[in-house]
């Protein structure tokens, strides 16, 4: 029943964000239409991609810190992120896919820096040091950031951060390929480590006890959780709220167990951001609205209901 | 409302300094915050007495050897006041208000300036006359630049869309000095029906309002780095490599080169409205 319910919501968000568009587009034409097929139809599925991982991703790093305002980009990848782009601007690197190969490495960059110093109290990855690290990182990158766009010569640097906050616009077969290929891969580690992830809820010792190897479970869903957010800034810059917010919604109705939490977390990321994008896209055409906005203007409301019914009830 | 009038105390502010400090004596040692202001004095013959520029202020070329202040936005005041001033002209706009503020405690005759489309001009351009005390030149200038803006744009023959930024993709909407520019030369601009100066908008609008030319502020003659790009290929200008790639020191900003930018605009898109109907006989009957 949830899951046919919750089903139904994602199919119907992906066939809204490929009828609806700024552009008038009649149904008889839907199939034909250049618009639709080269532009919505690889939008709404990089949304529901990208909207999916976060929503995972934030699931998986919410229990490994053991902290309910775990959010993807708390750990230090969107100032990672946010320098690498910047860094393509101001040294004129070349071609089109310039930007979001920079935004990646310098996602990847940050992710090493802060599991280095989650690792710095010995061999055992500190959720609390990760944090931390992931804030003191993310902070540092985003002063050098503001310390080139300030410095650098070029105009064109102010917009880095239009990118950075820029969500789907753009999203084109070859991104939807790229993620399809590429994200299967640590949404499926996560997957396999749900067992050990309800374990780590109980605390790292009982965790332990009850024969997780849980040095191994922290490291494998941290690097996991981050790859998928290191992708998802590359194609989509930073969307906030979906992975902070989705695995709670998902948690209140599907409870702690993470083999139906991780997929209801997808589902419910993916059909969140592909329906934010279609309103972002459409409510006030012909101008577009920042999509992390939507998300948070509609995902909040959401959660906040869940949270009255759930701790009443 | 309130923004308006907060303007307009602190213009009329500025003006009643201006007027009382003029009866004294024209200025003499000017910091000019705006590339636009600095082509309006040396226009009007007060370019010898520009003691400090922004790092922008590429025109006329003797400006260049005038020292820069920096990048003018926010002012640097330290290096305003270094150059000991005793007039700085900014762009009216939020951080400059209160650096002027600053510059009037420090003892600095300062003047804010509106100048976001062509009919601010001749204003702008009388105002630096009366401070300058080159009130004649400033006048014959104003003229020119009044008739300007003042003038009926011509029936368009073409479109274009005005690129800022690709990803995600900003726009040049109505009320802009580029709009301006554009329908001045003869091209509807497709967003014109935007209200805001620019905006975010869609891939799949600029795709469905089918602009004939891309316009892009640029200073190198290279196509931008989006028209590779996938999504972008959707859009029909893009996919004909009908790129309009301006200066942006000419186009940019309005300024007594604005008739100049106009006419070669204009030049820009007959010169290859024939090109593109050599290679596509299919539209020579539009041509007259």
């Amino acid at each position: 029943m949830r899951w046919g319910l919750l089903g139904l919501v994602a199919v119907l968000a992906l066939v809204l964000s490929v009828v609806l568009g700024p552009a008038a587009v009649p149904l008889g034409e839907l199939l034909h239409s250049d618009i639709v097929w080269n532009l919505r139809a690889p939008r709404a599925l990089l949304a529901f991609l990208v909207g999916g991982s976060l929503g995972v991703a934030g699931a998986g790093l919410q229990a490994l810190v053991r902290n309910p305002l775990a959010d993807p980009f708390l750990l230090g990848l969107s100032g990672g992120a946010g320098l690498g782009a910047v860094l393509a601007i101001a040294l004129h690197l070349p071609g089109p896919w310039a930007l979001p190969i920079a935004a990646f490495i310098g996602a990847l960059a940050a992710l090493g820096l802060v599991y280095r110093l989650g690792l710095i109290g010995g061999a055992s990855l500190d959720p609390r040091i990760l944090l931390l690290g992931g804030v003191a990182i993310g902070a540092f990158a985003a002063a050098i950031t503001t310390a080139i766009v300030a410095l650098a010569d070029a105009a064109e640097l102010r917009n880095a951060f239009l990118w950075l906050w820029g969500g789907l616009s753009g999203a084109s077969w070859d991104s939807v390929l790229l993620v399809a290929l590429y994200a299967p891969i640590p949404l499926a580690v996560l997957l396999a480590s749900s067992r050990p992830l309800d374990l780590l809820a109980l605390g790292e010792e009982s965790a332990g006890y009850l024969g997780a190897d849980v040095e191994r479970v922290k490291r494998r869903v941290y690097v996991a959780a981050s790859l998928l957010t290191a992708a998802a800034v590359a194609v989509s810059g930073v969307i906030g709220f979906v992975g902070l917010v989705v695995p709670h919604i998902a948690r209140l109705v599907w409870g702690h167990r993470h083999r139906s939490l991780l997929p209801a977390a997808f589902l419910g990321g993916g059909a969140l951001l592909a329906f934010a994008d279609t309103l972002a896209r459409t409510v006030v055409a012909p101008r577009e609205l920042p999509v992390g906005v939507v998300t948070a203007l509609i995902g909040v409301p959401v959660f906040a209901v869940l949270l009255r019914r759930w701790t009443i009830a | 409302m309130l923004r308006k009038l907060v303007l307009g105390v602190l213009l009329v502010g500025a003006c009643h300094t201006s007027a009382r400090r003029h009866e004294v004596e024209p200025a003499r040692r000017i910091v000019s915050l705006l590339p636009s202001f600095t082509e309006l004095l040396f226009a009007i013959g007060a370019g010898d007495r520009v003691v400090g520029r922004t790092r922008w202020c590429d025109y006329p070329p003797a400006a260049l050897s005038i020292p820069s202040v920096g990048d003018g936005l926010p002012p640097n005041i330290e290096a305003v006041m270094a150059r000991q001033p005793d007039l700085v002209v900014l762009y009216n706009a939020g951080p400059n208000v209160r650096a002027a503020k600053q510059l009037e405690r420090a003892g600095i005759q300062t003047v804010l300036i509106d100048l976001n489309r062509l009919e601010d001009l001749g204003p702008a351009a009388r105002t630096l006359g009366r401070l300058t005390g080159r009130e004649e030149q400033a006048e014959s200038l104003a003229i020119a630049l009044d008739s300007l803006a003042g003038r009926p744009p011509p029936p368009s023959t073409t479109s274009l869309a005005f690129i800022v930024w690709d990803n995600p993709p900003i726009i040049i909407g109505h009320g802009s000095y580029l709009d301006q520019l554009a329908s001045q030369a003869g091209a509807r601009n497709v967003f014109g029906d935007v209200a805001a100066p620019s905006a975010q908008v869609s891939l799949e609008t600029i795709v469905a309002r089918d602009p004939q030319w891309i316009a892009v502020l640029a200073d190198s003659a290279m196509t931008p780095a989006f028209a590779k790009r996938r999504e972008w290929r959707a859009v029909r200008a893009v996919r004909g490599g009908r790129f309009l790639l301006l200066p942006g020191s000419l186009f940019g900003r309005p300024g007594p080169r604005s008739a100049q930018a106009i006419r070669e605009l204009r030049e820009k898109l007959e010169h290859d409205e024939v090109g593109a109907q050599h290679a596509a006989p299919l539209h020579r009957g539009t041509n007259p």
